[in-house]
């Protein structure tokens, strides 16, 4: 009984009921806890019904009785077949509550169907396996590309960067995907720099990849093509070459199959190959093959110039050996000539830089001169044309005057006109100017703000991680002392221990069929004795009325053997009275016990209690009334 | 069909622009809650079609800015150059996504996998089990639909599974 009761704690501790470390039978349970334990239970098997129901026993009495009622009539909707009322709850006895906590346990794992982990609701997932709650589902990232060492950004790249690129959070549409795509992206990353390590790693100078930089690892979307995607020149080459292989032979494999004239897919087949093979020695249509071809280009044609140069020497070096010292002198003769010559030139030059010097110096003074006259005469001119426009006008002065009057007059009221038209271009200026200032403000406000928010998230991300620490190392200590925990409570053990008690109580079943068969046996014995006894006594009972009528002595043996079947059929009854007496005393007996077990006194004591709490609370009920 | 776009000021094209590149790079296109003052729906799915298809097929062709100003000869100055920017600055990625597109031509994909490992305890006939299981999901694309795929593998079928694929990779390796 004890591991069962330790079974049914551990469970019911599952189902979230605080259960004390001290407490180890379900004998120690208290009403509180009992209710508290058969509500988690009821919220197990069905929630709606559950969650009307308070985990606690309330104060009032009538309120605990109309629980323990409640209770009682959710257990026997929910198929319990034994008895139940408010008592069992209140005033428990161990068997009842024991056969009502299994019950409601086995009931409450069949009750739920098994179903497939795609279609688990959060119902399901207390008891079952909570399964995968979003699906695995990544999308591709849109990320600034890192910048190489050299290279300036290129500006479109940089604007969308700036400008439009979403955080990386807010990028896919369902925010579950996130960590997904960001984990599929590092993957991809990984995997492409270690398959460019691999090879350069394998095939070092000949696969020629730039040995200092990876080559910018812009992963394509997938792994399965980046592990497919051969790095090197050389790798494409052989891809190529392979792929060419297949084509041909795959076209050089169908008109022999048929014998047909060309359908279909043939003519592209041999367009395609037309290009691949245009593509090689041509270096045309794509790029990566012009490189390709440049340097096979280069490595074969640089071999002949060394040869010819080398065949240019051989014809020489016959005939130089011939006359070789006269040669030697004639040659160091024209060196010294040639150096003398050069130092002649040497001086020259250096005298004529001399020369230029100077000229520029003077050069220069001259043309400063040259302005400076030039700006004299220009002022002079004008001053010479003001007045002989005076003198031109001197004779006729009173009309020139007027004339100059309104002239004057016109341009201060152009000036005017000018400054109004200055202003009503000014004031809109005025305004944008304004405006953006505003715009301006505004914007180093949201900066700000913005700023602040990030140092916020900052510090956020360093308590979590903190945090995160501390839960692990919780975490650590809790691995640890669940490895310490002792683990006899296994299933194997209990299941073996079921099959005993079972094959126990069919030895016992068979004892008692045999019993039975030997009580069954005596009955007939019985029966038969009996049949016998009722014959003889009637043929004796007839032979001797028979003889009694004659003889006086007869009748008296009659007499006495007529009082003999009397005393001996009383004397049966009386014992099979005495049997049934017995049987009933022992029934009895069992009774006794039972109810001895109930804990019947102390739950009559607490009813006692109870009932006068109730009288209590109904007569304070009834004066309150009577006040109001 | 791209002269729609006219519609929208050059302010706020850039903008849509690069929704709409973020749809033919499989996240979420622009959406005509968004856009619904300035466009129908007919001319809103147009332009749409359109514009993805134009972007596919410059970047595939790999055409120059001249042949892409020739083809959007309509386009008025502004609009012209924005669109211009947005191919210049996503080039790279749309190139990564028609490739992608090239690469899933098969007839069927494998778009994410996910796994769990699992212990029975015990079936309904025997009562201790321990017996390691693997629930496997796959996502596998076929036909531009995603189809979710359910396994449960105990570990010999997983150790077929895994030299399987191992064989497949081998055989990747040697083509390269």
């Amino acid at each position: 009984m004890e591991e069962v009761d330790r079974i049914l704690i551990h469970s019911l501790r599952q189902t979230g009921t605080e259960i004390g470390e001290d407490v180890e039978s379900v004998k120690q349970f208290s009403s509180e806890l009992i209710v508290e334990a058969v509500v988690r239970c009821l919220r197990v098997i069905d929630p709606p019904l559950g969650n009307g129901l308070p985990p606690s026993l309330p104060p009032g009495m009538s309120a605990r009785f109309r629980l323990g009622m409640s209770l009682a009539q959710a257990c026997q909707d929910l198929g319990y077949k034994g008895e139940i009322g408010y008592q069992t709850f209140l005033y428990s006895s161990k068997s009842a509550l024991l056969q009502q906590a299994i019950a409601a346990q086995i009931k409450a794992q069949l009750a739920l169907p098994w179903v497939p982990p795609a279609c688990r609701l959060p119902l399901l997932c207390q008891t079952q396996s909570a399964g995968v709650s979003d699906a695995f589902r990544s999308l591709a990232l849109s990320l600034p590309p890192t910048q190489g060492l050299g290279k300036p950004p290129v500006k479109e790249v940089a604007d969308y960067c700036r400008d439009f690129l979403p955080p990386v959070t807010a990028q896919p549409s369902q925010h579950a995907s996130v960590p997904a795509s960001l984990l599929e992206r590092h993957a991809l990353e990984l995997s492409a720099a270690q398959e460019w390590e691999n090879e350069w790693n394998s095939q070092g100078l000949l696969t020629r990849l730039s040995p200092e930089v990876p080559p910018d690892l812009t992963p394509l979307n997938k792994p399965i093509w980046t592990h497919g995607t051969p790095r090197s020149r050389k790798g494409w080459a052989r891809l190529r070459k392979r792929i060419e292989e297949q084509l041909r032979s795959a076209s050089q494999a169908r008109p022999s199959a048929q014998h047909a004239p060309r359908t279909g897919p043939d003519p592209d087949l041999t367009q395609l190959l037309q290009a691949f093979g245009g593509a090689t020695p041509g270096g045309d249509v794509l790029a990566k093959g012009t490189r390709f071809t440049h340097t096979e280009k280069f490595t074969f044609t640089q071999e002949p110039e060394p040869s010819g140069q080398q065949m240019a020497v051989a014809s020489v070096m016959p005939s130089s050996r011939q006359s070789e010292e006269a040669l030697l002198a004639q040659q160091q003769d024209e060196l010294q000539a040639l150096q003398q010559q050069l130092q002649q030139l040497a001086l020259r030059t250096e005298g004529v830089c001399g020369d230029i010097k100077q000229l520029t110096v003077s050069i220069t003074q001259v043309s400063d001169e040259v302005k400076r006259r030039e700006l004299g005469n220009s002022e002079k001119e004008d001053s010479v044309r003001v007045k002989k426009q005076t003198i031109d006008l001197l004779p006729d002065a009173e009309n020139n005057l007027a004339k100059l009057q309104t002239l004057v007059e016109s341009s201060a009221k152009r000036v005017v006109s000018l400054a109004s038209q200055w202003e009503k271009h000014r004031a809109p200026l005025i305004e944008e100017h304004r405006r953006l200032k505003e715009l301006c403000s505004n914007r180093e406000l949201q900066s700000s703000r913005k700023l602040s928010e990030i140092k916020d998230l900052h510090d956020k991300i360093r308590q979590s991680a903190d945090e995160a620490k501390k839960k692990e190392g919780l975490h650590k200590q809790l691995v640890t002392e669940f490895e310490n925990l002792p683990k006899d409570v296994s299933r194997s053990a209990y299941t073996q221990r079921i099959l005993e008690i079972v094959g126990n109580i069919r030895k016992q079943k068979e004892e008692i069929t045999k019993i039975l068969s030997d009580t069954k046996e005596l009955q007939k014995e019985i029966n038969s004795l009996t049949g016998k006894l009722d014959r003889t006594f009637a043929v004796t009972d007839e032979l001797v009325f028979k003889d009694a009528k004659r003889d006086e002595s007869v009748r008296k043996s009659y007499k006495y053997l007529a009082a003999l079947h009397e005393n001996c059929t009383q004397l049966i009854q009386t014992i099979e009275d005495t049997g049934t007496i017995m049987r009933e005393i022992r029934d009895l007996e069992e009774q006794i016990e039972t109810e001895n077990g109930k804990k019947t006194v102390s739950n009559l004591e607490k009813i006692l209690e109870d009932y006068k709490a109730i009288r209590q609370e109904n007569s304070a009920l009834a004066a309150k009334i009577r006040e109001a | 069909m791209i002269k729609l776009l006219e519609k929208l000021p050059p302010t706020e094209c850039p903008k849509f622009l690069h929704r709409v590149v973020d749809g033919v790079c499989g996240r979420d296109p622009p959406r005509l809650g968004d856009y619904g003052n300035t466009w129908s729906l007919t001319e809103w799915m147009e332009l749409l079609d359109g514009l993805s298809s134009f972007f596919r097929f410059t970047v595939g062709r790999k055409c120059s800015e001249e042949e892409v100003q020739v083809s959007l000869v309509d386009l008025s100055g502004g609009h012209l150059e924005a669109v211009l920017a947005c191919l210049k600055a996503r080039g790279e990625e749309l190139r990564q996504a028609l490739v992608e597109r090239t690469n899933a031509v098969s007839s069927a994909q494998l778009q994410d996998f996910d796994w769990q490992i699992k212990l029975a305890l015990s079936s309904d006939k025997i009562s201790s089990l321990q017996m390691a299981l693997l629930s496997l999901s796959l996502d596998v694309k076929q036909g531009g639909v995603l189809k979710p795929l359910s396994l449960e593998l105990d570990r010999h079928e997983l150790q077929t599974l895994i030299t399987s694929l191992e064989a497949a990779n081998k055989v990747v390796l040697q083509l390269k």
